[in-house]
């Protein structure tokens, strides 16, 4: 091959230092590792700031080190449920999937060098640190000027989303290899491809509504009347208006959210069923379709709701979105994975388990979606346990799902050696069983307090099972993150001791990104272009030695391939 | 190939400082036999201006999504609340659109001359586009001056706030399209990654729709007052 030979062949390049090698490098696999990290710093502290709020609502009397320093007030909980929240949303959930593995592999898998505006690229991702610390900054510090210091961090964070996106659809569209045509791609391309348009869409309007949010907040203008909103609220809450505002704000955002978080995750989810069920994606171009129909579907109802209500964040929010747009592409998606497991010879690894898990919490996530598309019952339970269960069993534990199937599946080649895979099967189950024992019976607890407060049933035993529910929910929480900590071990323990992948494609799959070293070089492809042949996943072909075919083997080589195997 | 938007007459007109022996550049992917060992990051020549048309084309559509967003919480807003007192637009904004307009076609006219290899000719024209810009935004400037004079602040009314947000957010937009005019002007193009006649396409797609974008507004604000 012809990288075999590019890693050697400039021996006297000067070693750059560190701040142009990692901080300043406009190269799309630091950035793209850059966005993991921050990622992962953030899951860290997100899950951090989970614990605390769990031991706050199991004994609501402890002193916790980290909130009494703070005064224990009902907006400084807020404030951490936004913390978490955001943390988790903007910075793990859609900037991992998308600009994380979007970056370092979007330009391999496409067969690029780079993607097309790599200054506007590290200008996004300076942003986006920005943002974070913004969003962390904003707790520590007075109620008033930490909503207005978060909503400018969710504004910088849209704006370095919509540098990303623009570079993401430019680097698609413009900066394919030769031979990769539209049908040609893999479906993570599709999905990274499609989710960059729908950001373009999506952040531009977020990022109005902050102009808007803001110059109410620092200009006294009234584009947003919050105060009739606040004083429609019951008598209860009309007291703690500040929780209210942020739950609000935070809601009104991460509804966007849900989309852009889901989609690369669809994608990574169908690349890996693909790829260890050894089998070509069941009706691939109805699964590209379908990718569509969730951006086009979730676009239109939630853009809808934007327009026809004018961007007012604290109009009622309509939680049936993801259940009411979702519906027909996810039922697609679903059959497709499906159809790709059928009679499959699947390789049960880390990764393939992961997506699975993907595919079953989503699922079960989706069915408990249809109860909220029942208008009534999500505009009445904005922080109700039935929404926070469904909320995290669709979007935050299925995203991460996706997330540490892609991580188990590229740590390969970003790294150049492999996660421990008994040790990855053991942190799946735990947190396969955790999370459904966390989440399931918070759909309970929510089911419980509706029928408290809808008139005419009591229900006084069932209600009383809420207090050792949520015991239950507490232990299953510790044991998750107990099992995070596997997760952690692994890593950083893979990261310097792991065991080395020789070849560059140990998992046999087909993209682009397989054909080169692993870690890549600098330049990716080494000297010569990369030119493709075929389509993404040609597995288990009949009459092949192999059974896959990667996207880069010349007819010639593959008919050669066939003489020697028969 | 994807995304032909390429215009070839143009292609001609690289200045001849810096290209040599470079002869016109390669199609995208169709020369890239790699035999230059020094040159090993991009080995197909210089990259294909594709991007920057997409690229534009992609932003124009995010920037109006975000003008869009506005509008309709313009139109929104104004149906519901009761304390809406429209703005009387300030005369000078209908001298400030004309200066606008016509920054458009002297923009078109100096990359008339660009194309007729006129460079100086260009610049001038250039220049003129680039003043008649600036010219704009002081204007703009002046008609906030002439609002607060009479009373009319941010703050005061929702109909207000939304006149000033909408000038506002135009401004900042057009001072990048000001920004990307003097770039045009005074960057030395001799060994960029875009040759002179593809930057100022790019920048007159931009500005056209800046021009655009403002009549649309500016009836949106009379109009819908």
């Amino acid at each position: 091959m012809a990288t075999d030979d590019s890693s050697t062949s400039h021996p006297d390049t000067p070693q750059p230092g560190f701040l142009s090698r990692y901080v300043f490098s406009t190269n799309h696999k630091t950035i793209g590792l850059n966005y993991l990290w921050l990622a992962l710093f953030s899951v860290f502290l997100g899950t951090a700031m989970s614990l605390l709020m769990r031991i706050h609502l199991v004994w609501p009397g402890a002193h916790l080190p980290f909130l009494s320093s703070l005064g224990n007030s009902p907006d400084r909980f807020a404030a951490l449920t936004t913390l978490h929240g955001s943390l988790m949303v903007f910075l793990v959930l859609t900037a991992a999937p998308q600009a994380g593995f979007g970056n370092y592999f979007l330009p391999l898998q496409i067969g690029a060098r780079e993607v097309a505006f790599p200054t506007l690229n590290l200008l996004a991702f300076w942003a986006t640190v920005a943002s974070f610390v913004g969003m962390t900054g904003a707790f520590l510090i007075s109620p008033q000027s930490g909503i207005t210091l978060w909503i400018v961090s969710v504004a910088i964070f849209c704006a370095a989303s919509l540098l990303n996106a623009l570079n993401f659809s430019v680097t698609t569209i413009d900066l394919r290899a030769k031979g990769m045509s539209l049908p040609r791609m893999p479906i993570t391309v599709w999905a990274w491809f499609l989710n960059a348009i729908l950001g373009m869409l999506i952040f531009s309007i977020l990022l109005a509504a902050c102009a808007c949010l803001l110059s109410d907040r620092l200009l006294s203008t009234h584009f947003f009347p919050s105060l009739n909103f606040i004083a429609s609220q019951p008598a209860s809450v009309v007291a703690n208006a500040v929780p209210v505002l942020w739950q609000r704000l935070f809601w009104f955002f991460a509804q966007a959210e849900v989309y852009v978080a889901m989609l690369p995750c669809f994608g990574l989810t169908t690349h890996l069923v693909s790829t260890f069920s050894r089998k070509p994606v069941w009706k691939e171009r109805l699964v590209v379709l379908a990718l569509c129909g969730v951006g086009l579907f979730g676009f239109c109802v939630w853009g809808q709701h934007m327009f026809s209500s004018g961007m007012n964040p604290f109009s009622p929010l309509v939680f049936s979105l993801l259940a009411s747009s979702l519906g027909l592409p996810a039922a697609i998606l679903l059959v497709s994975w499906l159809g790709t497991l059928w009679n499959a010879r699947i390789q049960l690894n880390t990764a393939m388990l992961f997506a699975l898990g993907f595919i079953s919490l989503f699922l079960s996530g989706g069915l408990s979606g249809i109860f909220l598309a029942r208008h009534d019952l999500a505009t009445a339970a904005v922080s109700d346990d039935f929404v926070t269960g469904h909320f995290h069993l669709v979007m935050g534990v299925a995203a991460t799902f996706a997330i540490l199937g892609a991580l188990f599946f590229w740590f390969p080649k970003i790294f150049g050696r492999r996660l421990n895979e008994p040790l990855g099967k053991l942190h799946f189950w735990i947190t396969f069983a955790g999370v459904y024992c966390v989440f399931m019976p918070m759909h309970w607890l929510g089911l419980i307090a509706h029928s408290r407060v809808s008139p005419g049933s009591p229900l006084p035993s069932v209600a009383a099972a809420g207090s050792s529910i949520r015991a239950f929910i507490s232990v299953a929480i510790l044991l998750t993150v107990f099992a995070q900590g596997l997760f952690l071990i692994n890593f950083l323990w893979s990261l310097f001791r792991g065991e080395k992948a020789e070849e560059s494609n140990p998992w046999r799959a087909t993209t682009l990104e397989w054909s080169i070293l692993s870690p890549p070089p600098p330049d990716d492809f080494g000297l010569s272009d990369p030119v493709v042949y075929r389509g993404a996943y040609e597995f288990s072909l009949p009459d092949v030695a192999e059974d896959f075919v990667p996207q880069h083997l010349a007819p010639e080589q593959s008919a050669r391939a066939r003489e020697s195997g028969e | 190939m994807p995304g032909t938007t390429a215009v070839p007459d143009i292609e001609l007109v690289v200045e001849d400082v810096g290209g040599g022996g470079g002869g016109p550049t390669p199609p995208p992917g169709g020369g890239g036999d790699g035999d230059d060992g020094s040159k090993r990051r991009r080995p197909g020549g210089p990259p294909s201006p594709n991007r920057y048309y997409t690229g534009i084309a992609l932003g124009i559509v995010s920037i109006l999504m975000f003008f869009m967003a506005l509008a309709s919480a313009f139109l929104v807003r104004r149906g519901t609340s009761g304390d809406w007192i429209p703005v009387h637009l300030p005369a000078v904004l209908w001298i400030n659109t004309l200066a606008l307009v016509a920054s458009s076609l002297t923009l078109e006219r100096a990359r008339r001359s660009l194309s007729r290899l006129n460079l100086s000719g260009f610049r001038k024209l250039w220049t003129v586009t680039t003043a008649l810009g600036a010219l704009f935004l002081i204007g703009q400037l002046v008609a906030w001056r002439q609002l607060v004079a009479q009373g009319v602040f941010m703050a005061s009314n929702p109909a207000s706030s939304f006149f000033y947000i909408f000038t506002a957010a135009h401004g900042l937009h057009l001072l990048g399209g000001v920004g990307a005019l003097l770039y045009v002007l005074v960057r030395k193009f001799d060994n960029a990654r875009i040759a002179l006649p593809t930057a100022a396409e790019i920048a007159s797609y931009y500005w056209h729709f800046m021009d655009g974008l403002w009549v649309f507004l500016l009836a949106l604000l009379y109009l819908g007052k």
